[in-house]
């Protein structure tokens, strides 16, 4: 009895560091990685061969590399290192703009290849007999068998169970976290507000690949035994089940999803004692039931057993504004009061500008641009340089290329032909993050707020520069992060508030109506300190008396030095702010001049009448 | 050399095979815009079906039968109960992924609950052995290849000079278009999802005429080499499939000949992983 106990709470250690992993890479960062179970395999035969003596002194019954003999707690750390380390090459194959089953696909046939590969392969890891015999950690001082080593290894588990929930939720809370989150929720987005998808990609696939290496290491000192069957792509649909069924995004999900899904439906299971007559039956039964299990939670609470929960950063802060709105005794005039509006219009918005050193007119240009898809010229020939300080348009009909112009110069697109230079610099084959951390910063046409994270994240999410947004900060702590932090949230509230919004502050973004989730991604785009800004139709959905006030809001900014390129349908914004405003039809400049000019321009007005 | 021309035979036939099943999904890909990683699960389900008729003394060429309708009316019920509402939620792809591998683990391991532990056969005669120096096939095996080649012709015919064809081809390129253009999409997707569950079927009688002996998890690694064939050829295109089939069949065999055959899929999976890596829309498609 003891003996099942200790048993099912190592087991249950185990599972729950290697959903802890899956949770951080998977939940978080939105990595995913079929793959996952050969990390914490490459552990456990890693803690094997660190630990068990050179095969020719083992009775030379199975073969290996390595035999080290190495003391305890060294197998362990290699382990981790392993499962680190092997998470490396696995990063160019998510960081590949691969469709989502595509990588994952690809990721869940690489391990089947590797399984494949170390079954048949004997010299290696004994092949397809696995390795026996691994010796438990400090057996030598202490009987393994002994009560109290068993309670003593029970324990060991449980307590690194602990100190990996920790580990990992440290992490998540940084603004690091954040940023994963971002990325999970969009990594388009992400990527064009300067944030290094593959460098993030990579930190999580190694972070997860360490912790799952763990606890391999862990489970082989315990059963002293670890071959290809012990990790089959099966296995890993339970661990990707356990952390789906707890809770995509809560680590403490995680943890439940492993005492509910390996532990209750593998281990404890185990000891069921077999149907006479067909002792397959429990197991292949097990497997039907976790296949359900999915397909079920997937559809009846996607969100799991434990949402991810949402972080309130204003907290009751947020409420005031809510009353004021609703003071009795407000007198309201027209229902336009009710709605959000930049207050105290004088005043310009709370918005870092960045300004570069470069001094000359054209801040940004394009010569001979041009983008085909699949044969189909989006943009062709587009040459056009933007003025320093000055709110420039785009106008044109649908299909005209805006989008696609505005996606190449910001880079989200590649282009097929031309050269793009920003403050005089060749920055064409610059990828968008980098382009962003130089203050080029652009917004979407289609909606593209991060919308598992609130308001108050998104603007947080889009600041520059900050302190704990890698790794390494996350693992310094707030201590080191805290009072950037602490700024970037009174940064982030007072452009709220200015923009009437703050009692929606602590709101996901995807619940947001379609107006105020793209007051939302303006305001993010100001966060992220642009030097040239590119609006994708910024105002379309956004109330016409709101989207005159955002209108002047940008000029007073132009004022201060930034430029705007903006891609708007409504003509009534490009008359009163835009100036000069370009027109495009058909993948072409067709003009450009003040509105007064282009009104007076036949072709322009047929290229719009036609289109 | 006659080793090679030897592999050669056995190329052709799991080509034969593989071209059925990577047909069948590539089309479903292509139409319903899933990856069904599921089709080995279905396929199984259709070869246990077969066994189930051909232990009654029916022949297996006809017993095949049962696993043609199985395959359609699982495949059937897979898209209307799992993968269609699913999308219709907005289920994002890779979770469209967990999904499948659901259904893969209910439907292998519901027929390995049902059917026990242990490999069956179906009771068959191979027929003579034709022969042609060292390249050598059993009437059974020349069957399987000449039943694959007929179905790709009609599979081509269907596709190309029927009204569903074009339906099924305009749906594939642009769901939202072809049903703007009067196209009833859903019922092309349920017509595709029944022809292709046909196939799978198919491809589930011939795999376990050709292995010989098989069990629930039995397909468990061929879904690699269906892999293969589909991103070889490119996802979603049925001639793309055809080709990655030959290639893949031949590929695979006559590298187990020369090299180790524990290690015949291992080319499979080298070479999925390459165009997963280099090209992923395939050697015939561009759609992204």
């Amino acid at each position: 009895m003891v003996y099942y106990i200790t048993t099912l709470l190592v087991y249950g250690g185990v599972d729950a560091i290697a959903c802890l992993g899956l949770s951080q890479q998977f939940g978080i960062a939105g990595v995913t990685n079929f793959g996952f179970i050969i990390f914490q395999a490459a552990g456990a035969y890693a803690a094997a061969v660190l630990s068990l003596p050179p095969d020719s002194a083992n009775g030379g019954f199975q073969s290996y590399i390595g035999g080290l003999q190495l003391p305890f707690p060294l197998p362990w750390i290699g382990a981790a290192i392993v499962g680190g380390l092997l998470a490396v090459p696995f990063a160019s194959i998510v960081g590949k703009r691969l469709r989502g089953d595509f990588a994952a696909v690809g990721l869940l046939v690489t391990a089947v290849m590797f399984n494949l590969l170390v079954t048949n392969y004997q010299p290696f890891l004994n092949g397809a007999a696995g390795l026996s015999l691994v010796p438990s950690p400090l057996q030598g001082s202490i009987n393994p068998l002994s009560e109290g080593y068993q309670w003593g290894y029970a324990a060991v588990a449980v307590l690194l169970a602990l100190l990996t929930y920790l580990f990992v939720a440290h992490i998540t809370k940084s603004p690091y976290g954040r940023t994963l989150r971002a990325m999970r929720d969009n990594d388009v987005v992400a990527d064009s507000l300067g944030k290094n998808l593959r460098s993030l990609r990579t930190s999580s696939l190694v972070v997860g690949g360490a912790i799952a290496g763990l606890s391999g290491g862990i489970l082989v000192g315990f059963i002293n035994l670890w071959d290809p069957q012990a990790w089959g792509y099966a296995e890993t649909i339970v661990l990707f089940a356990a952390v789906i069924i707890g809770g995509l995004g809560n680590h403490r999900g995680a943890v439940l999803g492993a005492i509910l899904v390996p532990l209750a439906f593998e281990e404890a299971t185990r000891y069921i004692p077999p149907v006479p007559g067909d002792p397959g039956l429990i197991p292949a039964l097990q497997w039907v039931v976790i296949g359900l299990l999915i397909v079920v939670f997937l559809w009846v609470r996607p969100q799991g057993i434990l949402p991810e929960r949402r972080r309130v950063i204003l907290g009751a802060a947020g409420g005031p504004a809510t009353a004021a709105l609703a003071a009795p005794g407000a007198s309201i005039v027209d229902d336009a009061a009710l709605l959000p509006a930049i207050s105290a219009s004088a005043a310009p918005l709370p918005v870092r500008l960045r300004a570069g050193p470069y001094g000359g007119a054209a801040i940004l240009e394009c010569v001979g641009l041009g983008r085909s898809f699949d044969g189909v010229r989006a943009v062709q020939d587009a040459s056009m340089s933007f003025a320093r300080a000055r709110l420039t348009g785009i106008i044109g009909p649908n299909g005209a290329g805006k989008s696609t112009l505005l996606a190449m110069l910001a880079g989200t697109l590649r282009p097929t032909e031309g050269r793009i230079s920003y403050r005089g610099e060749d920055i064409t084959s610059l990828p968008a993050y980098r382009r962003a951390r130089t203050g080029l910063v652009r917004t979407f046409q289609l909606a593209s707020e991060f919308k598992r994270l609130t308001v108050m994240e998104n603007l947080i999410t889009a600041i520059p520069g900050q302190r704990g947004e890698s790794f390494r900060g996350a693992l310094l702590g707030r201590r080191y992060w805290g009072a950037q932090e602490r700024d970037a949230v009174d940064r982030a509230r007072e452009m709220l508030e200015r923009f009437g919004l703050l009692e929606l502050g602590d709101r996901y973004a995807g619940e947001l109506s379609g107006g105020q989730r793209r007051l939302v991604e303006i305001m993010r785009s100001l966060m992220a300190e642009p030097e040239v800004l590119l609006l994708d139709e910024p105002m379309a959905g956004v109330h016409p008396r709101l989207a005159h006030q955002i209108g002047e809001q940008l000029v007073s900014l132009t004022h201060a030095g930034l430029t705007v390129i903006m891609v708007e349908h409504e003509l009534s914004i490009m008359d009163a702010f835009c100036d000069p405003v370009i027109v495009m039809a058909e993948g072409r400049v067709l003009a450009e001049g003040t509105m007064s000019v282009l009104r007076a321009n036949a072709e322009v007005v047929e290229a719009y009448l036609v289109g | 050399m006659s080793l090679f021309i030897a592999s050669i035979g056995f190329g052709l036939i799991t080509a034969a095979v593989l071209a059925l099943a990577a047909v069948g999904f590539t089309l479903q890909f292509a139409v319903a815009n899933v990856l069904n990683l599921a089709y080995g699960g279905v396929m199984i389900v259709s070869a246990y079906a077969a066994y189930v008729v051909n232990e009654q003394g029916v022949s297996v060429w006809v017993a095949a039968l049962a696993a043609i309708a199985a395959g359609a009316v699982i495949s059937l019920i897979l898209n209307g109960l799992v993968y269609r509402p699913f999308q219709r939620r907005g289920t994002s792809s890779a979770a469209m992924v967990i999904v499948a591998l659901g259904m893969t683990l209910i439907l292998v391991f519901g027929t390995q609950a049902l059917a026990g532990p242990t490999n069956v056969s179906f009771s068959m005669s191979q027929g003579a052995t034709l022969q042609a120096g060292s390249f050598q096939l059993t009437v059974a095996q020349v069957a399987i290849i000449v039943l694959s080649l007929v179905t790709m012709i009609v599979v081509h015919v269907v596709m190309r000079y029927t009204r569903l064809g074009k339906a099924m081809r305009a749906t594939a390129a642009n769901r939202d278009l072809a049903r703007n253009c009067g196209i009833r999409t859903d019922r092309v997707v349920t017509l595709t999802w029944l022809g292709t569950g046909a196939l799978c079927g198919m491809a589930g009688a011939v795999f376990g005429m050709d292995a010989g002996t098989f069990g629930a998890t039995s397909t468990d690694l061929f879904l690699v080499l269906i892999l293969a064939a589909v991103f070889l050829g490119g996802p979603g295109q049925p001639y793309g499939a055809m080709l990655g089939a030959l290639v893949i069949g031949l590929a695979t065999e006559i590298s187990a000949a020369f090299i180790v055959p524990d290690y015949k899929y291992v080319v499979a999976f080298v070479i999925l992983l390459g165009m997963l890596a280099v090209r992923p829309t395939g050697l015939l498609g561009a759609r992204a």
